[in-house]
């Protein structure tokens, strides 16, 4: 390893996992190996900050880069990792003997996503991409009531496992067509049919991480099934990475793009129509959100089968304001739910009544998904549909906008219960600290980021230029 | 002008303030927050009088024009600014705002803080979308607009308010939809034409997009303004809207939203695509003109109070339709002071229901009769508003009615001197006689509501308790009756202030819709001299403009 300083995210990362280890083997309470990862957390943000303009490669070949791509996602990553954490506090939906332990898996499975950003080799990605995939797995188990707890896991992990499966026979093949594993190579090799081929069999197992149609069904029951914590961070922090590594593997398509990019439309589209319309009919908040999650990863499809910088840009650009807008709407979860119990869109009923600050909370998630200045939602949409407009498909900016406006639909049925229906027997709601502050941090920064996007922008495209 | 132009920030600046002092206020206090926001509406209404007294009538373009750089990487500027066209909207609506916030004293007893904070973002929205020069600036307080009222429907609304209220919303955005898509192909049209990225209208404003793509794109532009207005046959929102809104939420609707409609057409979709606008403009125009007497014959069948006014809006605003698409100095003049006017006597009669609403609770019109005698002040407040609405000559209601129908009478130009809108209005004789019935129709069923309420017998018992309008009540109604005789006596400054910018855009509308068809150009640099940089440019060398590149 040659400049050890490169890998100072990773470190932070690892240093918490230790850490959290540690208290797991000792056996110290859930709170104090709560606070001991929450502060490990925050650490690995300012370190992810510092290392924002780091470049370089770290080891002696060029199978890790460290560029502003990779470091812009890793920021995210850290930041979801931090929410996800913080959200952890009131753990009283994750099974109680787990509740030590729980926080060593969130970082085995950040560490995973860090390394999958910078991966540029393709058996280091794939051995990122199952690192990042293991510690979900188990963390997806943990809710409290096991039938719940067991089934989220079982959908997650036998889909993972098949969509993986693909992804090692799109890999073989890719191989087979390039005759090399380093990502850069194979994007100069010229693109033969049969790389093609390899590239989309390898997206299966990218685009389950994102939640995309047709590897999409597991993102509902999953959100619904996980503890809440557990959920955050496979809605954040999981999508950030999957954007990170789409961009990688589409870039190995070279310049030949034509059907690749007829795939890509076929799957944002049904992506957000399956998305949005089966969103329509949710009952159970998380599942909604799943099902939202699911449209959202087909507006980001948008931005990145544009094969263009503006395209890339953009997805990372709504990659990086979806994660407050969506910790935003998991904290109101988390913070609703009355013993680990997932909460119905009904019971949300009259929230800002029984808490006002947990009800603009949730108008700024719903409007930040919705779209709806003052939130960032809007800009990033506009960055989307300008990229593909770009590429020249204004139609399907057409079927985006609509299925914006289907969107909305839902969105306002959940304002409508915080605002517009009457408490009736819900109990009033009594914010801690910890959540309190990290309601406010979260909202700060979606409104910052509504008002003022050129900095986010700047990241984001700077990111981009790395690879176009 | 440098000192000025920090003006139109610090407008939107004060109600935003405003808005959070309220909400930081204790709840306890609804007196407080009452008094704060009533403050900070009044002292918004000095600001923008104090612009109103900076204006110069004379210049036809922007004035105090506030430019920053927002978003590079789009092209989007902070940029506002204010015309003879604007400045009558933003006067509109910081003249309103403190009327509806005094009005809603005793309407209004729940979360009177969350509502004055609520009216308070409203009004930014309002006036960030009518002083907006960007189109992603615009499109912002054009949502921005939506949250508040979907929240004063929602919340302080009738019986079937969660109903109206999601079906305001979905309408608005639904219509907002086609626009957005005509906004990015415009912008990308201007970024392959010209290589480069922007939203800001005055640039675009000069992109001569080719004749069939013009009027998809004015198509698109036209839905999203034809339902704010509402055009006939897309106003169904509005009576729900209207009738489950509380009294200061049917103000702020009919009193400045409904006018972005007619401002939409005025600012962006017109200017933007002549030669859609003129060949769809008798389409436009029968729409206006079967509004006019629909609203007036639908206003005449209801039973409702609310639901009357409602529809006399769909009316009203017909005339605002028929006059911008007069294409003359005459009708769009007509056209803005009808917007006002309808803006002071629809907000009037609305506030005259809920003054009776207050104390009886129905809106039906068969509870009430012989009123007068009841209340002698509040009858003759109302009458004023209500004759304004008419358009009685020497009210507000008449020149804007008389101005637009007379401007689509010689919409084809005099016997010496054919317009150029000639070709294209084909049968403006017929509009106007259509029109002119409207007025006659408005005075019947208006008449007809103000007979049945106010006189006759005093027969029905729960009448007879009725107390006249308090000081408070007076104090709301005045500025509006003293707006109405004003604007209805003495027409000529608010005229003369619309003059040259009216002109303006009559010219710039005639010039561009002058230039000839072809792929995508420059006003005035047509393809007919083949230039170095031709219109379609290879998709890469588009990616080497790419917008993302400003931010580097």
């Amino acid at each position: 390893m040659s400049h050890p300083e490169l890998f100072c995210p990773e470190f932070a990362l690892l240093l918490g996992a230790l850490l959290s280890f540690a208290c797991a083997a000792i056996g110290t309470k859930a709170r104090t190996a709560w606070l001991v990862s929450l502060a490990a957390a925050i650490i690995t943000v300012g370190t992810s900050a510092l290392a924002l303009p780091y470049q370089g490669h770290p080891f002696a070949t060029d199978i890790y880069a460290v560029d502003s791509f990779s470091q812009v996602l890793k920021l995210g990553i850290s930041l979801a990792l931090a929410f996800a954490i913080a959200i952890s506090q009131r753990q009283d939906s994750t099974r109680a003997s787990a509740r030590t332990e729980v926080h060593f898996f969130f970082y085995l499975s950040a560490l995973g996503m860090m390394m999958l950003v910078s991966a540029t080799e393709l058996l280091t990605l794939y051995i990122a991409l199952e690192l990042s995939a293991y510690g979900l797995y188990i963390l997806a188990a943990l809710h409290r009531r096991e039938r719940l707890g067991s089934e989220a896991a079982a959908k997650y992990i036998l889909f993972g496992a098949a969509a993986s499966a693909i992804s090692l026979y799109g890999i073989s093949l890719i191989y087979g067509a390039a005759q090399t594993t380093y990502i850069p190579a194979i994007a100069a090799s010229g693109g033969s049919p049969l790389l093609i081929a390899g590239v989309v069999l390898t997206l299966a197992g990218v685009l389950y991480k994102l939640a995309a149609f047709p590897v999409h069904s597991w993102a509902p029951d999953t959100y619904q099934g996980a503890p809440h914590e557990a959920s955050t961070f496979l809605a954040t922090a999981s999508k950030v990475a999957a954007v990170g590594l789409l961009l990688r593997v589409l870039s190995m398509a070279g310049g030949n793009t034509e059907h690749l990019r007829t795939m890509l439309i076929v799957v944002a589209i049904l992506s957000m129509s399956v998305g949005n319309l089966s969103a329509l009919f949710q009952k159970d908040f998380k599942r909604l959100l799943g099902f939202s999650a699911v449209a959202h990863a087909g507006y980001l499809l948008l931005g990145l089968l544009s094969f263009s910088k503006l395209g890339a840009a953009a997805a990372i650009f709504y990659v990086l304001t979806y994660v407050p807008i969506v910790v935003c709407a998991f904290l109101v979860v988390a913070a609703v739910s009355h013993n680990g119990a997932n909460p119905s869109i009904a019971s949300l009923a009259g929230l800002y009544k029984r808490s006002p600050f947990l009800g603009l909370v949730l108008l700024v998630a719903m409007f930040g998904l919705a779209g709806i200045p003052p939130t960032p939602g809007l800009a990033g949409k506009w960055f989307l549909f300008s990229a593909v407009i770009d590429a020249g498909h204004l139609w399907l900016v057409l079927v985006a906008a609509v299925n914006a406006t289907i969107s909305l639909y839902y969105y306002l049925l959940v304002v409508k219960a915080a605002y517009l229906d009457p408490p009736g027997e819900y109990p009033d709601i009594k914010l801690s600290p910890t959540y309190s502050i990290t309601a406010f941090v979260s909202v700060a920064l979606v409104v910052f980021m509504g008002f003022y996007p050129a900095p986010i922008w700047s990241m984001a495209s700077s990111a981009a230029a790395v690879l176009f | 002008m440098t000192g000025a132009s920090a003006l139109l920030p610090a407008l939107l600046a004060l109600p935003l303030i405003g808005a959070i002092l309220v909400m930081l206020l204790p709840k306890e206090e609804p007196g407080l927050a009452r008094g704060v926001s009533l403050g900070v509406s009044i002292a918004t209404l000095a600001l923008s009088l104090v612009i109103l007294g900076l204006y110069d009538t004379k210049i036809a373009s922007m004035q105090m024009v506030f430019d920053k750089e927002w978003i590079p990487g789009l092209g989007a500027r902070f940029k506002l600014g204010i015309d003879g066209i604007s400045i009558f909207m933003v006067l509109l609506t910081t003249f309103l705002m403190p009327i509806i916030l005094l009005s809603s004293y005793k309407a209004v007893t729940s979360k009177v803080r969350e509502f004055c904070a609520l009216l308070l973002i409203l009004e930014v929205g309002m006036l960030g979308a009518f002083l907006a020069l960007d189109l992603f600036l615009f499109y912002v307080f054009w949502e921005i607009m939506l949250i508040p009222m979907y929240l004063l429907i929602g919340i302080w609304g009738g019986q079937k308010r969660i109903y109206a209220s999601i079906k305001f919303v979905i309408y608005t955005m639904a219509g907002s939809l086609l626009m957005l898509v005509a906004i990015f192909y415009l912008y990308a049209q201007y970024g392959s034409v010209t290589g480069e990225y922007t939203l800001e209208l005055s640039l675009l404003n000069r992109l001569v997009l080719p004749r069939d793509v013009q009027m998809y794109c004015f198509a698109a532009f036209a839905l999203a303004f034809a339902i704010k207005v509402p055009l006939f046959p897309l106003h169904t929102w509005l009576p729900d809207a209207h009738v489950q809104a509380p009294t200061a939420g049917s103000v702020v609707l009919a009193g400045v939203l409904l006018k972005f409609g007619i401002y939409g057409f005025l600012r962006f979709a017109m200017p933007l695509f002549p030669y859609g606008a003129a060949e769809l403009a008798p389409y436009m125009a029968y729409l206006a003109a079967a509004g006019i007497v629909y609203g007036a014959f639908v206003a005449f069948a209801q039973s409702d109070v609310k639901k009357l006014v409602a529809y006399s809006s769909v009316s009203h605003l017909g005339f605002c339709m028929i006059g911008i698409f007069a294409m003359n100095t005459q009708g769009i003049e007509g056209s803005i002071y009808a917007m006002i006017s309808h803006g002071l006597t629809t907000s009037g009669l609305f506030l005259a229901i809920g003054v009776v609403y207050e104390r009886r609770h129905t809106r039906e019109m068969s509870e009430y009769g012989g009123i007068w005698k009841q209340m002698p002040v509040f009858a003759g407040l109302f009458l004023i508003c209500m004759l304004g609405s008419v358009g009685l000559p020497g009210l507000s209601g008449f020149v804007g009615e008389f101005l637009t129908i007379f401007g689509m009478f010689i919409s084809g130009g005099t016997a010496g001197e054919p317009s150029f809108w000639a070709e294209f209005m084909p049968h403006p004789m017929l509009l106007g006689a259509v029109a002119t019935s409207g007025v006659i129709f408005g005075a019947i069923y208006l008449l007809y509501m103000f007979q049945k309420m106010m006189f006759g017998p005093l027969d029905n018992p729960k009448n007879k308790e009725l107390k006249d309008v308090s000081w408070r009540e007076i104090a709301v109604f005045t500025p509006l009756v003293i707006g109405i005789f004003a604007m209805g006596l003495f027409p000529k400054p608010f005229l003369q202030t619309m003059d040259p910018t009216v002109d303006q855009f009559v010219t710039r509308f005639e010039a561009k819709l002058a230039e000839p068809d072809g792929p995508a150009h420059i006003m005035g640099q047509a393809a007919v001299a083949p230039t170095p940089e031709p219109a379609q440019v290879e998709p890469h060398a588009g990616h080497n403009h790419a917008p993302g590149e400003a931010a580097h």
